[in-house]
């Protein structure tokens, strides 16, 4: 956070330079692109860009590095199918036909070995699909945002070795960029909504201000959004999350209200993923992961508005809470100290009418 | 009798204020962090450790039905002696029944293990994992009490944590700063110092002092400085002046108060030295841990250095080789926790809590050392940036 806000620091005062010593050379003006490049890379827009780019440039790499490989899961499971199959045949024709009982004891050992390994297979990522169709595009996108927000569905992991080492290289590059667009996307967004919410603020106190304008005017600079305004929009956020998510994918409201806030909080345990679903067609999928993408990206930025606006709110009121607490302590020590004269003062006057 | 009244509110009032200073100090917030997760870990359990038994009896009645439909349907139905066909239909079924444990899977049952799958340490990781924002989801809650119970929990453990992360970070940063100062500088060492004295001295008389110092806005608040003995020293005058009160009533010499002791070197700069601004060049030779700066690669190899050790502690407890060992720790220190491969995943394994504890410990250091990293690292970037802003600021000044 500090380091991006030097870095826009910096940039800014490069360009500020910049301006004040432009000439008409040719060189000049290249440099003078590249430093308008370099400070649009900086902005938002630039930023949010670079973000989408890095996420698309992900996907197709981590799509074309998994998707070759050959799944043994895959082959595993249809052979223990088999092999389950042939022993239940072996059961059947070996044992009696018409002793019940010890036929279905045999069966429902064969059965729990079966079991047992389908478990450990699903245990260690097997989940019913080819590598194919796992990897298409809009989930290699999903993988990669789920990587550089460090949210970490892991619904789909890699399973290659290099699938592996350039997760780890791209969380390493990713994580950075990802930071200065939380950050940049925080800034810009806290500053237009407080915009909006001051200017809110002044509509509705129009008719309080026009009488006395001379002491108004400096308290209405300090205005700052509260807290619940933030609570407000982030909660109207995930409500929103919650019925889109909860009319595509057939969850109950309680679900996707989950998957909403364990998805904007980073935890992303990945039990309820959008388009992830077994039974699932692969092509009706897809579309859902992309505005999933959008959905959570936005989400982050949102978030990190209400961060950047609650950090001021909270932190004005603690200073504001310090005042009132010094100055109660001042007056109950006020208070003490003329009571304490008081009771010495009524001595004297009582000793004073004694005399 | 105010006097004594007002003694002993002010008496209260710094109760109170020692009271709040420890629950926010470190030792105040680990042990929070430490009771959060606890607690977590028994509400937790104590939700979901029901379904779970429901859900394991549930899946042997279903595995039943299953044998008992192949009875019924299959091998009494079909004729015996058609092999194909009879293995036909037994393929069809078993495809049925594996599609019915996939899905049980996935909703959290968990095949045959040999210990509760909500056991206390497993709780224990899993409210870990929700604080840290890391979230695996080997374990996820099945129950609406559990997913409304976690919501909570997030909202409330994540600052806790954050608060956590921060301050032990600084913590660790500061001690970090000691530590390097004194066996990679070697700064500790008199004779270094001399020479060093010597060197900047010489350095001094060829630049004016500004291109050393960093200017005080780029600080962090925290730590002093070096460069403006006035933000640094008021402390230590007031202690001296104490010091030499005690020491003059107790009639001692008073040379002695001037070297009094200092778990931390760097103040062997006299009182008098403040107020003369002279000898505010003189604040180079002494020393102070807190304000250099630790270069990137430092931070960058402590962080490598956790991950290999991280490797290496999981390869020995759960047989990952050293990639899996890696990738895992990266993972998890990153907080993005894909949960493919998480510790005691194993099916049956005896060690199972003990490992869930290893990992439990290994995260919550691990997550503090890189705060301390990011402390580091961020101090640098800004020292680099102040340097270049100041050089950028005379090469302009000197075209003109």
């Amino acid at each position: 956070m500090e380091r991006k806000q030097h870095s826009s620091l910096h940039g800014s005062f490069r360009s500020k330079d910049s301006s004040s010593t432009t000439g008409s050379d040719p060189r000049e003006k290249i440099k003078d692109c590249l430093r308008k490049f370099i400070a649009f890379m900086f902005t938002q827009v630039g930023v949010g860009a670079l973000v989408v780019c890095y996420a698309i440039l992900g996907a197709a790499g981590f799509m074309h590095i998994e998707k070759d490989n050959p799944d043994e899961q895959l082959e595993n499971v249809k052979q223990w199918r088999k092999s389950c199959a042939e022993e239940l045949w072996n059961i059947t024709v070996s044992i009696n036909i018409f002793n019940e009982s010890v036929w279905e004891q045999n069966i429902n050992r064969v059965l729990k070995v079966f079991q047992n390994n389908i478990t450990s297979a699903v245990h260690t990522g097997y989940n019913g699909r080819s590598a194919e169709d796992i990897w298409s595009f809009p989930a290699a996108l999903m993988y990669s945002l789920s990587v550089f927000t460090m949210i970490g569905y892991g619904n789909i992991v890699p399973k290659t070795v290099w699938g592996k080492i350039v997760t780890i290289a791209y969380a390493c590059f990713g994580i950075p960029i990802y930071v200065l667009y939380f950050c940049n996307m925080g800034k810009v967004l806290a500053q237009s909504f407080k915009w909006l919410y001051i200017t809110a603020h002044e509509c509705s106190r129009r008719e309080d201000a026009l009488f006395d304008e001379g002491e108004i005017q400096p308290i209405k600079r300090k205005i700052t959004v509260p807290s619940t305004a933030c609570l407000w929009v982030i909660s109207f956020y995930i409500l929103t999350g919650t019925i889109m998510f909860g009319a595509w994918e057939k969850w109950n409201y309680l679900d996707s209200t989950y998957f909403c806030v364990i998805s904007l909080c980073k935890i992303g345990f990945g039990d309820f993923v959008p388009g992830a679903n077994i039974t699932d067609s692969a092509g009706g999928s897809h579309l859902k992961l992309v505005i999933n993408f959008i959905y959570v990206l936005l989400g982050m930025g949102l978030v990190a508005m209400c961060y950047n606006l609650m950090c001021e709110d909270v932190r004005v009121k603690v200073r504001e809470l310090r005042e009132d607490l010094k100055n109660c302590l001042d007056d109950i020590t006020l208070k003490i100290t003329i009571c304490m004269n008081d009771t010495k003062y009524y001595h004297q006057r009582q000793t004073r009418h004694i005399k | 009798m105010p006097r004594r009244k007002r003694r002993f509110a002010s008496r209260v009032r710094n109760y109170l204020r020692g009271f709040l200073a420890f629950l926010f100090s470190n030792v105040g917030v680990i042990v929070l962090v430490v009771a959060y997760t606890v607690a977590g870990a028994f509400m937790f359990q104590a939700i979901e450790g029901a379904s779970e038994i429901e859900r394991v009896h549930n899946m042997t009645l279903e595995r039943n039905y299953t044998a008992q439909y192949l009875w019924q349907n299959v091998t009494l139905a079909l004729n015996l002696f058609n092999e194909t066909a009879l293995k036909h239909s037994i393929g069809i079924e078993l495809n049925k029944y594996q599609s019915k444990i996939v899905t049980a899977v996935r909703n959290g049952w968990d095949g045959g293990r040999s210990s509760r799958q909500w056991s206390f340490s497993s709780a224990f990781l899993y409210s870990l994992t929700v604080i840290t924002t890391i979230g695996y989801g080997h374990l996820s809650p099945r129950t609406s009490w559990g997913k409304i119970t976690t919501i909570f929990y997030a909202l409330l453990g994540m600052p806790l944590f954050l608060l956590y992360v921060t301050n032990v970070g600084q913590l660790l940063a500061r001690w970090f700063k000691c530590l390097y100062a004194l066996v990679c500088l070697c700064r500790g060492c008199p004779g270094f110092t001399r020479r060093r004295v010597v060197r900047l001295r010489t350095q001094m008389e060829f630049s004016e002092a500004e291109s050393i110092e960093r200017p005080e806005v780029w600080r962090p608040s925290a730590s002093d400085s070096d460069v403006t003995p006035e933000y640094r020293m008021p402390p230590y005058p007031i202690y001296h002046h104490r010091r030499a009160d005690y020491m003059r009533s107790t009639s001692m010499p008073q040379a002695r108060s001037a070297r009094s002791p200092r778990p931390v070197r760097g103040v062997s700069v006299p009182p008098y030295a403040v107020d003369s601004g002279a000898s505010s060049d003189f604040s180079y030779v002494t020393f102070d841990a807190q304000t250099i700066t630790v270069p990137i690669s430092v931070c960058v190899a402590i962080m490598v250095g956790y991950i290999l050790f991280g490797s290496m502690i999981f390869g020995l407890w759960e047989k990952w080789d050293k990639l899996d060992g890696a990738y895992f720790c990266f993972i998890s220190l990153s907080s993005i926790g894909f949960g493919d491969i998480v510790p005691g995943e194993r099916v049956y394994t005896p060690r199972i809590e003990t490992s869930f504890i290893v990992c439990s410990m290994y995260l919550m250091l691990g997550m503090a050392l890189v705060a301390m990293c990011f402390n580091l690292m961020q101090e640098q970037v800004i020292h680099y940036f102040a340097c270049l802003k100041r050089a950028l600021k005379r090469m302009c000044r000197c075209k003109r």
